[in-house]
């Protein structure tokens, strides 16, 4: 039996192809599925009576072209990412959170009591204000933890579920004044919403070109960068990796899945609620006026959880993602004004998630079918 | 091929039975790269038993799965009693009086045995006529079972029995059986194969033994058929062959017994004396169970009161029939089972059974049963599996090095001889053999006290397995305490200084390698009380 130690160039150069040609592959991927999407949107708004190259011109308007647009565009993104990036660590440890929607919406509802029950100065309070938020969103993932661990409920359901636990009890804290209901005196009569941040305790909002958006952008992309790097090169990224892969090899290992499970569930709760708290604090266009109001979450769990999906448990491609997805965003509000019909623009904004997800899902099963086929063989 | 051909032209004038049931001609198959038949030939004649012979992955299973349906093969013709034809499957074969009992039973544990065995019926059901038929058959082949007895307490030996009543209530012409003694105790297998002989004797039909013992295809078997890589590469008259030959053409080169015994099914009972390692003067065990019970999520008894001591420098092997509790003893050593009561002690350490990892950190080191169980993380790398365990080695801070990974990566590498691309190589693009030597690499890279190697030969082929049995004894002689659990009692008799016997989920007896009784073991792991 003869040994191979070290790669001969050849397989080097062997491996370099194989790499360069799965890159192709995906570049083909996507291209026929966005151009797929594109081409069916295109046909429904021919069909029902629009233009389809307004709506393109729209999309392009909304989301970048116009003045101050891909400053919304930015901001948008923010909370993707931070929302994505939760869901990337508690992915990695082989659980499926999909209650990001109302983690980040009792994440937002934290902020805004303890924000205005700790008071405090203005700095200092935001950041009581985006750790309550984390706590918050922490919290309610660690009811879906604990089930799991202690009882053995699956996560992907009461994660799911506690979202609309979360809706309800948001919208029955914004009833009463002693939680989360402003005052009668700052509020519209019968509008149920939380008193509003005060300047001084708002995210600084970064101005560029006339684009203008809160810095929790940077703060995102700085997590993005601190996650990618846990992720791929500590000990703990290589055990929650394990725990993923290989639950048995992993215990076998001592790797607690209790601890290290749990621990992943409630960071990627954390982050979500983080990403409500900066919404809260952030305001903008998409995320209004700097107070809780009913809905507050506005799909952001659910797009987020779906950036995660499309970049596929890699937090750098988390951030280019939440940009597509912050886009599809922006932009959509625009098509709405060419005279297109609101559910059209609906389903093409549908259809062009369902491009981006097609092709991971693609790779993944050929991938798999290559992995069992080389398994087969060698048995 | 025209060897075989004039061969098979040749068998078919002295062949009593001149027309063969079942011809294949040409068969090839491949998965990918890999062909598992290249080009097969093989004829299968009334009133016989024929060997198939070959390591694993010489490509027997594959050339049965294509016979009875499960794979469609590239090219090549099936002709079936002078008809050529094509198996879609499972059911098609059956339909061509095809049957098979499989290594792993498909039955259904909470049924009774003639639920089983009328499993897949159609129309209205007769329970007194199969209870009737079941009776008939057992009587006829030697296979007595009660009916009406759940499966899920039956022994493995009885279970395969229902299997085989299943194939024979469809009263197949051809028989073939897949490694059909991994489940049984000696006694067991020697029924069976008394059964075999019944069915061709008595009603013509063909039998299809695919093994990679040698004794048992010599003793049983009328003609053999040797595959290796997916080739025939002999084809003859087993009263015209022996052990030596065998194995020979089987391996492709000279096997030394020695080392290749065991691997090959040849039991030697006179082993020499110097062989065997001396009675060592008595020391402290370092690994002691004592009393040890647990039960599964269900209540299902696991170990039953289990106590068992391994000194340093002694390999123990664990005897005894599959689904015994071997998996339950292997796994409370990789801390995958709490006990219920009782403890594991490391030189006088209790370990804890609950706490994950503990067992490791006591310094067992485990080579699993299934090592894609719990062994190794497919989707991993080579370099990460090796530090599945102890990744601190190569970080610091809680930050790992990956120069460093790479370098310790390379070493084991080199030193283990695992045939990989390099370090960074997916381990699920490794062949088995070589995730195998992933493990034992990390495990013996930790110098660990104990090492318990979980039927760590299975699947490997006769290089492979020289390998693994050289680094087992080679690690008792550095003196680690060593546990070998196996079914497979050639390698236990080949490995083992002390062999103990496992069953109902516990250890009923024990003897030293020297002087074994055969017969005593075989009683043993029976389950009989001696």
């Amino acid at each position: 039996m003869t040994t191979v130690a070290e790669p001969t160039t050849n397989e080097k150069q062997a491996s370099r192809i194989r790499q360069s040609a799965r890159l192709g592959e995906w570049l083909v991927l996507y291209a026929v599925s966005i151009l797929g999407a594109i081409l069916i949107s295109a046909l429904l708004v021919t069909a029902t009576g629009g233009e389809w190259q307004s709506v393109v011109t729209a999309l392009l308007d909304g989301s970048m072209r116009n003045p101050g647009r891909w400053g919304e565009t930015l901001g948008a993104a923010a909370p993707l990412l931070l929302v994505a990036l939760g869901t990337v660590i508690s992915s990695r440890a082989g659980l499926v959170n999909i209650g990001q929607e109302g983690q980040l919406a009792v994440g937002a509802a934290f902020a805004t009591y303890f924000g205005f029950l700790i008071g405090g100065p203005g700095p200092l309070n935001l950041l009581v204000l985006l750790t309550f938020g984390a706590i918050g969103g922490a919290l309610w993932a660690g009811i879906a933890a604990l089930l799991r661990f202690w009882r053995g409920v699956p996560e992907v359901l009461s994660t799911l579920l506690l979202v609309a636990v979360a809706g309800q009890a948001v919208a029955y804290g914004l009833r009463w004044q002693w939680l989360l209901l402003a005052p009668s005196a700052s509020r519209g009569n019968r509008n149920q919403v939380s008193e509003q941040l005060s300047p001084d305790r708002r995210l600084p909002n970064q101005v560029i070109f006339g684009n203008s958006f809160p810095i929790s952008v940077y703060l995102a992309v700085i997590i993005a960068l601190v996650v990618a790097f846990l992720l791929a090169r500590s000990i703990w990224g290589f055990r929650l990796k394990m725990l993923g892969r290989n639950p048995r090899a992993a215990q076998h290992a001592g790797v607690s899945q209790n601890r290290y499970g749990s621990t992943a569930l409630m960071i990627g709760g954390a982050f979500a609620g983080l990403a409500g708290a900066a919404m809260l604090a952030g305001g903008g266009f998409a995320f209004g006026n700097f107070q809780l109001v009913p809905g507050f979450s506005a799909n952001i769990g659910w797009t987020g959880l779906l950036v995660a999906l499309v970049a596929r448990e890699r937090a750098l491609v988390c951030i280019p993602v939440a940009l597509v997805f912050a886009s599809l965003r922006t932009g959509s509000g625009f098509v709405a004004s060419t005279g297109v019909e609101g559910r059209i623009t609906d389903v093409i904004q549908g259809l062009l998630v369902l491009a981006l997800l097609v092709p991971p899902a693609v790779m993944f099963i050929r991938d798999r079918r290559r992995a069992r086929a080389a398994t087969t063989a060698r048995t | 091929m025209t060897d075989n051909e004039q061969w098979l032209s040749g068998a078919g004038e002295w062949s009593f039975s001149p027309a063969p049931i079942v011809e294949l001609r040409g068969i090839t198959k491949r998965f990918g790269a890999v062909v598992a038949c290249d080009d097969v030939d093989l004829s299968l004649f009334p009133g016989q038993i024929h060997g198939i012979l070959g390591e694993n992955g010489a490509g027997k299973s594959t050339l049965m799965k294509i016979l009875i349906g499960l794979v469609l093969p590239d090219s090549g013709s099936i002709t079936i009693e002078g008809t050529s034809c094509t198996i879609h499957d499972p059911r098609d074969a059956a339909d061509h009086g095809i049957g098979m009992v499989h290594q792993h039973f498909s039955l259904v544990e909470p049924l009774t045995v003639w639920e089983n065995v009328a499993l897949g019926d159609g129309g209205k059901l007769n329970p007194d006529e199969i209870r009737n038929r079941i009776g008939e058959l057992g009587e006829e082949y030697g296979l007595i079972i009660d009916p009406d007895a759940r499966v899920e307490d039956l022994t493995a030996g009885l279970r395969q029995r229902v299997e085989i009543i299943k194939c024979l209530r469809r009263d197949p012409t051809v028989l073939i059986f897949d490694e059909p003694t991994s489940v049984l105790t000696p006694d067991e297998s020697q029924q069976l194969f008394k059964s075999l002989r019944t069915m061709v004797a008595s009603e013509g039909k063909s039998v299809v033994l695919v093994s990679h013992k040698l004794d048992e295809v010599l003793t049983t078997t009328d003609d053999v058929t040797i595959m290796r890589q997916g080739r025939v590469v002999d084809q003859m008259d087993t009263s015209e062959t022996n052990a030596p030959a065998l194995a020979r053409s089987m391996v492709g080169r000279e096997v030394s017994l020695r080392a290749g015994r065991a691997a090959l099914g040849h039991i030697e009972l006179d082993i020499k004396a110097e062989t065997a390692s001396e009675t060592e003067t008595v020391t402290e065990p370092v690994l002691t169970i004592t009393n040890a019970k647990a039960s599964g999520s269900s209540g299902q008894r696991l170990l039953d009161d289990l106590t068992l001591e391994v000194r340093a420098g002694e390999i123990v092997g664990v005897a005894g029939v599959e689904g015994n509790g071997q998996r339950p003893l292997a796994d409370l050593l990789s801390s995958l089972l709490p006990l219920d009561s009782g403890t594991v002690a490391v030189n006088g350490e209790p370990v804890s059974s609950s706490s994950p990892g503990a067992m490791s950190r006591a310094g067992i080191g485990v080579i699993p049963e299934d090592r894609h169980d719990s062994g190794v993380v497919l989707e991993m790398t080579v370099a990460e599996n090796l530090v599945l365990v102890d990744p601190q080695r190569v970080a610091q801070h809680g930050i790992i090095d990956h120069k460093a990974l790479t370098r310790f990566a390379e070493e084991m590498i080199r030193d283990f001889g695992i045939q990989c691309s390099g370090p960074n190589a997916p381990l699920w693009s490794l062949s088995g053999g070589n995730q195998q030597r992933v493990v034992l690499a990390r495990e013996l890279a930790d110098h660990p006290k104990v090492l318990v190697a979980a039927q760590p030969t299975r699947g490997l082929d006769v290089g492979a397995i020289e390998y693994m049995t050289d680094r087992i004894r080679e690690a008792a002689a550095a003196g680690v305490a060593v546990l070998l659990i196996s079914s497979e009692l050639e390698e236990i008799l080949d490995v083992a200084d002390r062999i103990v016997v496992m069953s109902g989920h516990r250890i009923v007896g024990e003897t030293p390698r020297l002087g074994v009784d055969l017969e005593y073991l075989g009683l043993l792991m029976g389950g009989a009380a001696v």
